[in-house]
């Protein structure tokens, strides 16, 4: 048997920008998938639009595309490699329908081209709701009784026939995108009317409510001969009602009898088959009655997904490599066991350990939007944790969330906080433990199955053993043992955590790490995937000098996600041509980096001081390397190095120059770089004062933070008051609020470089389309600059290199800069690699990364000879676009400023600017309307600088409208604009024109807390009907570019081209 | 509840948490399945074992005696990382010690499984302590007990008396069943698909069967080493050719002596719900529950005789068949409780073959 002989060539579909619902688990599958492909001596051509991933590396395929995901880009690309087949089945949603849509349009019959994996029948029979139904009913499978509803009518006698509460699922939408559960009539009709919206076909599906029935989903596997294997099954805390991505969830299952089990895993067997999956990974969801244990089926996914690289991680079992050579023929009997290597593939996993997910939520960088958890996710990311006993598992998950509190941080005890699924559910639910609820009332109050409560009352008991009684070795080795860290149990004991750590050591209480082998000892298994347990006795001490120990980056959030997980993996690569060896560590089982044949070795364990402490104790590396996991190992690395350990790269005084605003802007101050003003305030007062030179607008941020959190612009003093009242909590003399004189209309450009004992490289500078005032990371960017005069270019590289070599950098230097009237102000530098990083390289072909390893390792000039690495030598343009997760959050405001609210970023590659800005959009999920109304909001100051950009309008033929001031100032200017009333001038107003459809896309710009809160309304609705809105001139304006381009219609699409060696 | 200890013959000790009234002494071994605690502790075929689980947490879904394997807790200890000792419903630690099963948690179980895998299966006592003494009457019992491993364990576990059982098939089979130590949802999955069963002590002789005349005789699973269930392997022989037969776990073992074939005993066993089986007869792979220390020698077989499944992970011998003489046998657990159904196809198979005779 083996392989299939006549397949050549094959395309495999990314999953394009990371939002919510849809994040680096397809990086992880696809980027799996790839390598399995190339080794199989396949020509492998991928397309995928998000160069932050690991799988858009040039070496990973054969050709790589970043281009975007959508018919006319994606049919150009295979008009010209002419593959022999297609895998839709790795890139999450955004695949499977854009398989569907190019089997729809007759492209795949017309090019020839067969789709692996999953036949369009399969799909539509899993994702067709009422199709599915029909399975379901073939096979004898129960499912909650729902009506499929498309229209605004069907639905409302829908739900008169189901009775509340009611859940709704629009059909073809990614993380339960527009459903919800409603409660009332009032709130369906809301919901009901985004959820028709939302589906692409208009279709919803309405179902009866199975709301606190237990969750699970099984994990399988099928190959073409029909050996059927289920490499994990999964079991949700949170009751259904929550979205599973949201929910905390446990591997394996833990409160199902074997009985319950089996005929459960019999009824997936009978579901994948009777859909059709031939070859692949799926899954399925079952919800049980903790009553009568009925049990219902509640979707199946005839792909891989977030769950399978969470069951991949959970066992060892790599799901999508496997799922891939299945796919072009093989079956799981051919394939070896990679971790055992003397076993096969045709096996189920069994796990002589726990795996706890835990969701890591962004609700605060989201003002206004409502902390319930519903069936459409919300979460930005997650953290697993593996330990002996759930216990253990559960409590080193949220040791990896770097929530700040831990669950030991005692909270208001807040019943309704208990009685609801919300993000911070599990901290009051530990209050309650502690104030001695009963395991019956909390179970009727949260519905969460005893069994777990009886688990966190346990740990509960030990919390209270540990305030109350001297702390002895007993009573330490069983609170690490139930997962407490040093430093929850030094809070709780009142001693210091060295202090713990000591007692700890001396009684040799310390971690062994045993290995995640998928068959729980039964087998030898020789592959390093290691996790730590306090139940066992410590490994003897080893010395690694080739060794280096690499720190991840935790949990996907806001500001750092992908983009390091990238700089992470392709530094190993590098590390392993220079000739160490790798260790390892991350807790986010989303990753690449946490695949285990990435690295050397692979400790699964959270991002924290005690943890890396111990493997560093353990391992006795050469030393640890914290630039490239972004802020996260930056903010642990003095802990370590305080505790003797060797730092790769940039001294820790180098790094705190580059931290400590106070010292940053000293040093910038000797070194003649132009700096806002600024100053430093503990308080109101100071900041008051701070202000008579400084001067309004001023951005205001708190020291020490990630992703712009709590950064405000503040254009009056009264602005300035509010925002003291608004973050007191963060701001202290030991933690003083920065500010800084805003730079109005300025551009903004991130330079990206490296250095190395005696040489350095810059990477490259990319411009902002936005002016200043916008994060870095949600502003879109341009390289090559196209508005930043030359000059100026090279001279604030030059600037740039001398501030490195000041700051006596070893690796990366990431800087952001402003210029304004040709002066060059210094922002912000961050002494690491960079969200950035990923975008410079693929867009200039510059390995930054493994030139970052090399000046850590301290090589020298002649060895890296950094003259070949150019980075403004291509012919291409490229455009970093931005997705931003607001449809999730609707109360919040979608308005951009200083804090950073997108989750991801698309790369539009052209021959000249408006072909790249095209494509970057059109990653983006941005609708360019050929036609149609345009709404124009504008705020005095950019009224002359959008006049061109009305006048472009009208003669392209959109249609113009605008409210009051600005339709008045058109119409004097001469170009035709109907008005249309304010929100609060009465009706119909603008908001209800967008609303009915009539409005092709908005512009509109506002400043001022008033005007911005008077226009929310304008942003939300085009947020809820997908209407595209642009809240910033330079970014209108590059909106226009693009929509030329796209009226022209020609586009080319480009491979990327390799890196320089 | 206190501090007590794992003796090993191999001189090994692990210490854990005890519970419990009695000590015990027995052959320690592992099993691999997620599930399924209270179906394997009443399983016949772990009699004079230890069970030592490798899935962590236990007694997580309490117990119900619905899922009894026969009408004892045949363990003679049960051994886990964590058991749940829960005051809200009744709890499977406390029904394993109201039956006089010792319970040993809190104990390194990897360390114990990989001294295991590596030593092979070994004899091991569970005593109420720590000091030096409990381990010496650990060693104690160990020397006291081990030579009962030279005996027909399926004597100690069978049925004393024959007795019938109606099935639902009216058009079925008369099945006559030898119980080596016969688990309960082998004969639930019988009764399914015959019109009679009658249960036979492993000491019958052929001539009561052949008596009762049947169209098949079924052997079933039991516990201890195949090579001394000699009286057993006799009237196997006696039945060969004369009535279509199937055996499961021991029944195959024996089957296989009756036409000739050895046993040998497997370094440590195959205990678990994820043994993959290549069925040459239904040309499938599929999952299978396993439950056995010895395994039939496929070199030792005459030559009729065709090897139909395999153990994917090792090779292991896990089916076969003679034609001629009208029978086959499975190594595995189709009748499953607990592990995967995906095989109960061949109870089907048994009841088509058995129809036929």
């Amino acid at each position: 048997m083996g392989k299939r002989k006549d397949l050549k060539k094959v395309v495999l579909l990314g999953s394009g920008p990371i939002n919510i619902g849809q994040a680096c688990e397809f990086d992880y599958s696809g980027t799996q998938a790839c390598k399995a492909l190339m080794a199989e001596g396949l020509e492998v051509i991928l397309i995928n639009s998000n160069p932050a991933t690991i799988m858009t590396d040039v070496e990973v395929a054969t050709r790589v595309y970043v281009e975007p995901l959508k018919i006319p880009f994606v049919k150009k690309i295979l008009e010209k490699e002419k593959p022999d087949a297609l895998i839709p089945t790795l890139g999450g949603q955004t695949a499977l329908n854009l398989a569907l849509d190019l089997e729809k349009e007759g492209i795949l019959k017309e090019l020839n081209i067969e789709l692996l994996g999953a036949k369009v029948k399969t799909i539509e029979a899993a994702e067709d709701r009422a199709k599915f139904s029909k399975v379901l009913d073939d096979v004898g499978a129960k499912y909650p009784k729902s009506i499929m509803v498309k229209t605004f009518e069907q639905g409302l006698s829908a739900a008169e026939e189901l009775g509340f509460p009611i859940i709704l699922r629009p059909n073809y939408t990614l993380g339960g995108g527009g459903g919800g559960v409603a409660y009332s009539m009032e709130e369906y009709k809301v919901r009901l009317a985004t959820a028709l919206h939302e589906s692409p076909t208009s279709e919803v599906l309405v179902d009866e409510s199975i709301l606190g029935w237990k969750e699970y989903e099984l994990e399988v596997i099928r190959d073409k001969d029909g050996t059927f294997v289920v490499i994990c099954s999964i079991e949700n805390i949170d009751a259904c009602g929550v979205h599973t991505g949201d929910s905390i969830t446990v591997a394996p299952q833990q409160t199902l009898s074997d009985r319950e089990y089996q005929d459960m895993r019999d009824e997936a067997q009978k579901i994948i088959n009777a859909v059709g999956v031939e070859t692949g990974g799926a899954n399925v969801q079952f919800a049980v009655d903790p009553k009568t244990k009925e049990r219902v089926v509640i979707e199946m996914n005839p792909r891989v997904s977030r769950s399978s690289a969470l069951a991949s991680k959970a066992t060892g079992f790599p799901i999508a490599k496997i799922a891939a050579l299945l796919a072009i023929g093989y079956t799981l009997d051919e394939l070896k066991n990679d971790i055992t290597g003397t076993t096969l593939s045709c096996y189920e996993p069994a796990l002589d350990y726990v795996v706890t997910k835990v969701p890591k939520f962004s609700f605060e960088k989201f003002p206004g939007a409502k902390d319930v958890l519903s069936t459409q996710m919300k979460s930005i990311g997650e953290v697993m944790g593996i330990g002996r006993t759930f216990k253990e598992s559960f409590q080193k998950c949220f040791l990896g969330l770097e929530n700040g509190d831990s669950l030991m941080t005692p909270r208001a005890l807040d019943e309704k906080k208990i009685s609801y699924p919300n993000s911070e559910r599990m901290y009051y639910l530990f209050q309650a433990l502690r104030e001695g609820y009963t395991v019956e009332r909390l179970a009727e109050m949260t519905l969460i199955n005893e069994w777990y409560l009886e688990q966190f009352e346990d740990i509960a008991r030990m919390e209270n053993d540990l305030k109350t009684n001297e702390l002895n070795a007993e009573t330490l080795k069983k609170a690490k043992r139930l997962g407490f860290s040093d430093s929850s149990i030094s809070t709780l004991v009142h001693r210091s955590e060295i202090e713990i750590r000591e007692l700890r050591h001396k009684n040799n209480i310390r971690p062994k790490f045993y290995k995640v082998d998928t068959c729980a000892a039964e087998f030898k298994s020789e592959t390093p995937y290691f996790y730590s347990t306090y139940w066992s006795e410590p490994d003897p001490v080893q010395q690694n000098p080739d060794t280096i120990l690499l720190l991840g980056s935790g949990p996907n959030r806001i500001g750092q996600g992908i983009e390091f997980d990238y700089s992470c993996v392709r530094s190993v690569k590098e590390f392993q041509r220079q000739g160490f060896k790798v260790a390892m560590l991350n807790s986010n089982p989303e990753t690449v980096s946490t695949d285990y044949d990435t690295s050397d070795s692979l400790y699964f364990e959270a991002l924290h001081e005690e943890t890396i402490l111990e493997i560093l104790f353990q391992l006795n590396p050469k030393g640890f390397v914290s630039q490239l996991g972004g802020q996260t190992p930056i903010n642990i690395a003095p802990k370590l190095i305080e505790a003797g350990f060797n730092m790769l790269g940039s001294s820790l005084d180098s790094m705190d120059l580059a931290e400590d605003r106070g010292r940053f802007i000293q040093i910038c101050k000797e070194f003649g770089f132009k700096i806002p003003r600024s100053g430093m305030a503990s308080g109101l007062e100071v900041a008051l004062e701070n202000m008579k030179h400084i001067g309004y607008p001023a951005i205001c941020r708190p020291s020490y933070v990630l992703g712009g959190r709590r950064m405000e612009i503040v254009e009056d003093e009264k602005e300035l008051i509010s925002y003291f009242h608004r973050h007191k909590n963060f701001i202290s003399e030991k933690s003083p609020c920065l500010m800084d004189q805003f730079l109005d209309r300025a551009l903004e450009v991130d330079v990206d470089l490296v250095r190395g004992p005696d040489w350095t490289v810059v990477g490259g500078v990319i411009e902002h389309i936005e002016a200043a005032g916008v994060h870095s990371g949600d502003s879109m960017g341009v390289i090559p600059p196209q508005r930043l005069k030359e000059e100026t270019c090279e001279k604030l590289q030059k600037l740039s290199v001398s501030l490195a070599e000041q700051l006596n950098i070893l690796g990366f230097l990431n800087l952001q800069l402003a210029i304004k009237e040709d002066q060059i102000y210094m922002i912000e530098a961050n002494p690491r690699s960079s969200r950035s990083v990923p975008f410079m390289a693929k867009a200039t072909g510059v390995p930054l990364v493994n030139l970052g390893v090399k000046a850590m390792l301290g090589l020298t000039k002649d060895k890296v000879q950094p003259e070949k690495y150019k980075w403004n030598r291509g012919q291409k343009t490229a455009v970093k676009g931005v997705v931003f997760p607001f449809k999730k959050f609707l109360e919040s405001d979608s308005i951009l400023g200083p804090e950073m609210k997108s989750t991801g970023e698309s790369m539009g590659r052209g021959s000249n600017y408006s072909e790249a800005l095209l494509k970057a959009l059109v990653s983006s999920r941005f609708e360019l309307p050929l036609k149609g109304e345009v709404f124009l909001s504008l705020r005095d100051k950019d009224k002359e600088e959008l006049l061109p950009a009305a006048k472009e309008l009208e003669k392209m033929g959109y249609s113009l409208s605008a409210t009051g001031g600005t339709a008045q100032f058109l119409s004097d200017n001469g170009v035709s604009c109907l008005k249309i009333k304010k929100v609060h001038e009465g009706r119909p107003n603008c908001v209800d024109r967008i609303q009915s459809g009539e409005v092709a896309f908005v512009i509109n710009t506002t400043s001022g807390k008033q005007s911005v809160e008077a226009s929310f309304g304008i942003r939300q609705s085009c947020t809820v009907y997908s209407v595209p809105c642009l809240t910033e001139s330079d970014a209108a304006n590059a909106f226009l570019l693009a929509l030329k381009k796209h009226k022209e219609g020609d586009f080319e699409v480009y491979p990327l081209e390799p890196m320089v060696k | 509840m206190s501090w007590g200890s794992l003796v090993l013959e191999s001189g090994k000790v692990f210490q854990g948490q005890f519970m419990g009234q009695k000590e015990s002494v027995g052959e320690v071994v592992f099993n691999t399945s997620h599930s399924g605690y209270e179906e394997m502790a009443t399983d016949p075929s772990y009699y004079n074992q230890i069970l030592v689980m490798t899935a962590p947490m236990q007694g997580n879904y309490g117990e119900s005696n619905e899922v009894w394997e026969s009408e004892n807790i045949w363990i003679k200890g049960f051994v886990c990382l964590e058991i749940q000792q829960s005051t809200r419903e009744s709890s499977w630690q406390q029904k394993l010690n109201a039956n006089g099963c010792p319970v040993f948690h809190e104990v390194d179980t990897r360390k114990l499984v990989l001294h295991l895998r590596e030593q092979g299966t070994v004899w091991g006592a569970l005593v109420n302590g720590v000091d030096e003494a409990s381990i010496a009457r650990g060693q104690e019992m160990i020397a006291q007990n081990k030579a009962s491993s030279s005996q027909d364990w399926t004597q100690k576990v069978c049925t004393s008396e024959p007795y019938t059982l109606e099935g639902k098939d009216k058009l079925g089979p008369k099945v006559a069943m030898i119980d080596f130590g016969c688990k309960k949802n082998i004969l639930r999955e019988l009764q399914k698909r015959s019109r009679e069963i009658k249960v036979f002590p492993s000491t019958v002789a052929a001539s009561e069967i052949l008596q009762w005349d049947p169209n098949a005789v079924f052997l079933s699973n039991g516990p201890g080493d195949p090579s001394f269930v000699d009286q057993g392997t006799e009237t196997v022989k006696e039945l060969l050719g004369k009535k279509y037969i199937f055996g499961i776990c021991m029944g195959h073992q024996v089957l296989a002596r009756a036409l000739g074939g050895r046993t040998y005993k497997l370094k440590f066993g195959h205990r678990g719900s994820n043994h993959p089986i290549r069925d040459s007869i239904t040309n499938t792979i599929y999952m299978s529950a396993q439950n056995h220390g010895y395994a039939v020698d496929e070199k030792s077989m005459p030559s009729d005789i065709e090897v139909t499944h395999l153990n994917l992970n090792d090779n292991v011998v896990s089916g076969i068949k003679c034609e001629r003489l009208s029978c086959a046998s499975v190594q595995f657990h189709p009748e499953s409780h607990p592990g995967p159904h995906d095989a109960a196809k061949i109870f089907e198979h048994f009841a088509q073959q058995a129809r036929q005779c």
